[in-house]
């Protein structure tokens, strides 16, 4: 982005030789940094880019030319001229002697370890460790022991690289862990009975844990590594928007991770988003466009074509004006598309209702973090396409005006759990485009399967007006579209109009509806997605 | 043309004799049927002689208390070249990881060996055994259980007379 863009001064940067390959980095780098960005991995554990760096694990230790011994690398910066050897002879020795010493006490249970597959310990030893220890002493044995929250301790898997323990005074500021006994004996544990319950960030420490020593119980034994499939998205959990990579197996979500946006979250991710992804494996899909015959009763299921077309007709003959519930998990495509059905038939309101808390949890250490009050993704994208938010803190009610609302009501993802199947009966056409059955809408005039935001591409807007791109990471039902594509459909059957073939169109279509979207594109989107230059006036409600 | 005749006698008794022929032929069944060194098998009444490298069905070994070996690790589905094996993992009641579902699609299985080769704890064994036969296909889905129930000698992957394949 534009800020990002102002060309560095000469005296900010410093050249430097790393394995023969010379770069320049900026000043302040250190070594570690400097390496990652010649292509070159130095080994670490206790060195995180988003915590301080004690340089107490040895292992990136490099050979500096003129230094009298080797150099922790995650913690001496870089300076002109600099001549590093990650893979001298003496550096090389070193990380062996190192890597052996870790594998003294280590189980080398990597069959039953959920690291394994993405455990540094693994990977290191495997790149450069020796290929038989040669300690005959008989190992230390912890066993496992509960932190509370989502966290079990493995305390034989441990390197006391102390991630964990800094996470918690540092960025969490609620220091709930600490090193218990020296040396040898050293380990990590809770104060006492005090768990890590109270935390609301500890399930951080699981992915900054280099080995298996931090594991999560929801994801214990449920997969191994390698077989899942990592897809970028967006955590639906609420308006904050951090990025996260949803990996699923065999079609099943099975775990959230954060995904790393130092515009947004970080490296990190709230407990509370990451343990809500179940509802995405559930079943009851709804499996095909299904039609209510004027009798009642007798569903129907057709195929899209003469549905849309069925249903194209009926709204160019009825031409009242249309409600629309959405859902905050609308992508801001879905918003857009159905503006323009609102346009097309000549007027209608969109409303949404989303469940809230009273309080934001923040993360102290990393500005600008927090579980945002609002726990749905397109809050703020709602908003800025005009759409109303209603209802109470649990999501429910506000709905009123709509349930006696006698022309078109549009359901969209919503699935109306408050409400009875009396709701809609007076409205001349009841629309319900829903991924899920819905109790209160069972007898709609129309039901149409539609995608979750994990089956399709699209975007949302943060609470910080940043829009971000969210990618498909499962297979929904065959037959089942995203909204926007529906909606787009319909437009161009009432009007003519071109449709939209793709999330791209639909993106960009956006620019055409809402002034705040004007100027912008789709290409734009990645890595990191854009701020909403434009503020229109905020609607309080 | 002129017909040419040709007259041909008939041959001599000792010549059409059969006789001859038949005694030769069961002369040599005679010797085979008292022939210490046959090499016919009397299958099935008598058990066929399988190499120790014998790759046949799965069998799963068990701990002394019934329960599987596997623990789950994951490596055999992951080295499978013929994708016929099926695990979920999961946690038990005595928080071990272990085989919540365990399958192995026998009619898939190419029978290389190398779930048995993959394993860290020795619990996944290709078997010596060859009577596979069942009435309907889905029998061939070998679950956990009958996996364990298996008793047929596991193969020894090598020959130990000959361990270099020489």
């Amino acid at each position: 982005m534009a800020e990002h863009n102002s060309t560095p001064k000469d005296d900010q940067y410093v050249n430097l030789v790393v394995d023969d390959v010379s770069i320049s980095v900026e000043k302040g780098t250190t070594i570690l940094e400097a390496a990652k960005q010649a292509g070159t991995e130095v080994p670490h554990y206790c060195y995180h880019a988003g915590l301080s760096s004690p340089a107490q694990c040895r292992l990136c230790l490099v050979e500096v030319e003129g230094a009298p011994k080797l150099m922790p690398s995650c913690t001496t910066i870089v300076t002109e001229g600099q001549v590093v050897r990650t893979d001298s002879d003496v550096a090389t020795k070193m990380r062996q002697g190192v890597l052996e010493f870790y594998l003294v006490n280590h189980p080398l249970d990597c069959p039953i370890c959920d690291q394994s597959g993405e455990c540094d310990l693994q990977d290191f030893v495997f790149s450069e460790g020796r290929k038989h220890g040669r300690s005959r002493a008989a190992k230390r044995v912890l066993g496992r022991d509960d932190f509370g929250g989502d966290v079990l301790f493995y305390g034989d898997r441990c390197v006391m690289c102390t991630r964990c323990v800094r996470f918690m005074e540092e960025v969490e500021e609620k220091p709930l862990l600490s090193v218990v006994e020296r040396g040898n004996r050293s380990v990590i544990d809770t104060f006492f009975d005090q768990g890590l319950g109270d935390a609301e960030w500890a399930g951080n420490i699981v992915d900054i844990c280099p080995v298996g020593a931090l594991v999560s119980k929801d994801f214990l034994y449920k997969a191994r590594a390698w077989d899942l499939e990592h897809t970028p998205s967006i955590c639906p959990n609420c308006s904050m928007g951090c990025n996260i990579d949803i990996h699923t197996r065999d079609n099943v979500v099975q775990r959230f991770k954060p995904r790393e946006n130092k515009d947004v979250n970080g490296h990190w991710m709230c407990d509370y988003g990451r343990s809500r992804y179940e509802w995405l494996n559930e079943g009851k899909r709804i499996e095909e466009p299904l039609s209510t015959t004027s009798d009642g009763d007798l569903q129907t299921s057709l195929n899209w074509e003469e549905a849309l077309r069925e249903l194209g007709e009926k709204l160019k003959s009825s031409g009242g004006t249309l409600k629309v519930i959405a859902s905050p998990l609308s992508s801001n495509e879905d918003v857009g598309a159905t503006v323009r059905l609102i346009q097309a038939l000549g007027g209608g309101e969109i409303v949404f209702r989303s469940a809230t808390t009273s309080k934001e949890v923040p993360l102290p250490g990393f500005k600008g973090l927090k579980r945002t009050k609002y726990l749905a993704p397109n809050i703020e994208g709602l908003k800025v396409l005009g759409a109303k938010y209603v209802g109470d803190e649990k999501g429910s009610g506000g709905l009123q005006a709509i349930s006696q609302h006698t022309e078109i009501v549009l359901v969209m993802g919503d699935r109306l759990e408050d409400q009875t199947e009396k709701f809609g009966s007076e409205a001349e056409l009841l629309i319900y485009l829903g991924s899920h059955f819905s109790e209160a809408l069972q007898e709609a005039d129309f039901i149409f399967p539609i995608n979750t935001f994990a089956e399709t591409s699209g975007t949302f807007t943060n609470c910080d007006r940043r829009v971000q791109k969210f990618s498909g990471s499962l297979e929904g039902p065959c037959e089942a579209r995203p909204a926007w594509s529906v909606l787009n459909d319909l437009v161009r059957i009432i009007t003519g109009s071109e449709s939209s073939h793709n999330v791209a169109d639909a993106f960009n279509q956006l620019s055409g509806i809402s002034e705040v979207f004007a100027g912008t594109s789709y290409s734009d989107l990645m890595p990191r997605g854009f701020k909403l230059k434009h503020d229109p006036p905020m609607t309080r409600d | 043309m002129a017909i040419k005749t040709t007259v041909l006698t008939r041959p001599k008794m000792k010549e059409t004799s059969y006789l001859r022929a038949a005694l030769k032929g069961m002369k040599i069944t005679l010797a085979h049927m008292l022939n210490p060194k046959s090499v016919t098998q009397q299958y099935p009444e008598v058990e066929t002689r399988l190499s120790p490298r014998w790759r046949g069905t799965h069998r799963m070994e068990v701990h002394a208390d019934g329960r599987p070996k596997c623990v789950a690790c994951g490596l055999c589905p992951t080295v499978c070249p013929a994708n016929c094996i099926r695990l979920v993992g999961g946690e038990d009641d005595q928080g071990n990881r272990y085989p919540v579902v365990y399958e192995i699609d026998e009619f898939r299985c190419i029978f290389c060996g190398m779930c048995q080769e993959v394993c860290p704890v020795e619990a996944i064994h290709v078997g010596q055994d060859f009577e596979n036969a069942e009435y309907t296909r889905d029998r061939f889905v070998y679950d956990l259980d009958r996996l364990m129930n298996q008793d047929h000698p596991t193969s020894l992957l090598w020959d130990p007379t000959d361990p270099k394949s020489e």
